[in-house]
């Protein structure tokens, strides 16, 4: 390569050049002042093959050969995501989306050079953070008695169509407030949660919540912070209480704040 | 610019073994969030699609709404909260920060129903494996 520096870069000294026109499967960029400490580690496609680096100017991106048919197996992403973890212990990191091929390493050395200035602002900001994401739900019997104890006519129509009695428009009809109600507070939970876990986040990123969650909400954390988060984290499912079901996890590599 | 520290610090428990719950949960985080960059090709991966059919239906339909009334109508009112409590047992993932609290019965399920519905996605590991 004719731009190679004359110091090589910690990561250039950890990790060698990949075979320059192999298809290649990406996992993320770093600084070249990365270590990249990538012994040991799984590769996305499993056995064979090793992990390598393309670096240019300031920045490097961890590679490996790509595998013939990508599928996203419990194997594959867990090697996806632990190679994540190992980099984030030494450095900041922009962790890719699952499955990012490139026909050749030539391609990823200039997609790092074309937004050079954009990644390496990015490695900057994310620098001394990381991810938590948190899912909370709430079980949906403990939601519909509050909203028969709270509603009256909730109460009269669920009267009227027990046992299978009542019309089919009164069915949909208890259906219809019941839903409405569950999904209002739901997303009062929701503002809750969020809005007391966000005085220690510097951002965050709200997904739709899966089935059954009514919230599903990462947080960007100072490192320093973290078990400050965690504690906060416990904190309001302890005050919450039962019935409720709070899933937090991190720290985790940046996904929702690498792009 | 080294960082503090790993992952060791918060999580319960930092193990590089990953339970299918705990990968479960930050799936979506994997396939559906991280760079993206124009120029490298996405492959197209069978099961994505298996995955999103978990997000939440739209609540405005005749049918939810006959499940919430059927659901409702067989609530034992006199019982209030009548489900033992129990800690869920999806512990000792890689990234579990240990603040679970408890559920009843109805949603514990459906995210024990998801899981499968994972496992049986990531299925076949183990057999490809041996037969490499």
């Amino acid at each position: 390569m004719s731009d190679v520096p004359t110091n090589p870069s910690p990561a250039e000294q950890a990790a060698s050049e990949p075979a320059p026109d192999s298809p290649l499967y990406i996992y993320a960029i770093t600084g070249s002042d990365h270590p990249l400490r990538l012994d040991g580690l799984r590769t996305v496609g499993g056995i064979g093959g090793s992990l390598s680096a393309v670096v240019r100017g300031g920045l490097a991106a961890v590679v490996s050969p790509a595998p013939p048919e990508l599928r996203p197996k419990r194997r594959d992403l867990t090697a996806h995501q632990e190679l994540q973890e190992r980099l984030m212990a030494d450095g900041a990191v922009l962790p890719m989306r699952f499955g990012m091929l490139a026909p050749d390493s030539a391609t990823v050395g200039r997609a790092l050079e074309e937004k050079s200035e954009e990644y390496t602002r990015r490695l900057a900001e994310l620098h001394g953070t990381t991810e938590f994401n948190l899912k909370a739900a709430r079980a949906q019997d403990d939601l519909l008695r509050e909203v028969l104890s709270e509603s009256e006519e909730a109460r009269r129509l669920n009267q009227l169509t027990r046992d299978g009695n009542g019309t089919h428009e009164d069915r949909v009809a208890l259906g219809e407030l019941l839903a409405r109600q569950v999904d209002a507070r739901q997303r009062l939970m929701a503002e809750q949660v969020v809005q007391q876990l966000s005085s220690l986040a510097r951002a965050r990123v709200e997904g739709a919540p899966a089935k059954d969650d009514f919230l599903n909400v990462s947080f960007l954390v100072a490192r320093a912070q973290a078990h400050e988060f965690t504690e906060a984290g416990q904190r309001l499912a302890r005050d919450f209480g039962e019935g409720y079901d709070f899933r937090l996890r991190g720290p985790l590599p940046p996904y929702s704040f690498a792009a | 610019m080294t960082q503090a520290s790993g992952t060791q610090p918060v999580a319960a428990s930092s193990s590089s073994g990953s339970g299918t719950a705990g990968l479960y949960d930050i799936l979506e985080l994997i396939l559906d969030r991280g760079l993206v960059i124009d120029v490298f090709i996405r492959v197209s991966i069978v099961g994505i699609e298996l995955i999103k059919i978990d997000i939440r239906i739209v609540i405005a339909s005749v049918d939810t709404y006959l499940r919430f009334a059927e659901a409702c109508n067989r609530l034992d009112l006199e019982a209030g909260r009548k489900a033992p409590a129990r800690l869920t047992d999806i512990v000792g993932d890689m990234v579990e920060s240990g603040a679970r609290g408890t559920t009843g019965g109805a949603i514990s399920g459906a995210v024990d129903g998801a899981v499968d519905a994972i496992g049986d996605l990531f299925g076949g590991d183990d057999e490809e494996e041996k037969k490499r």
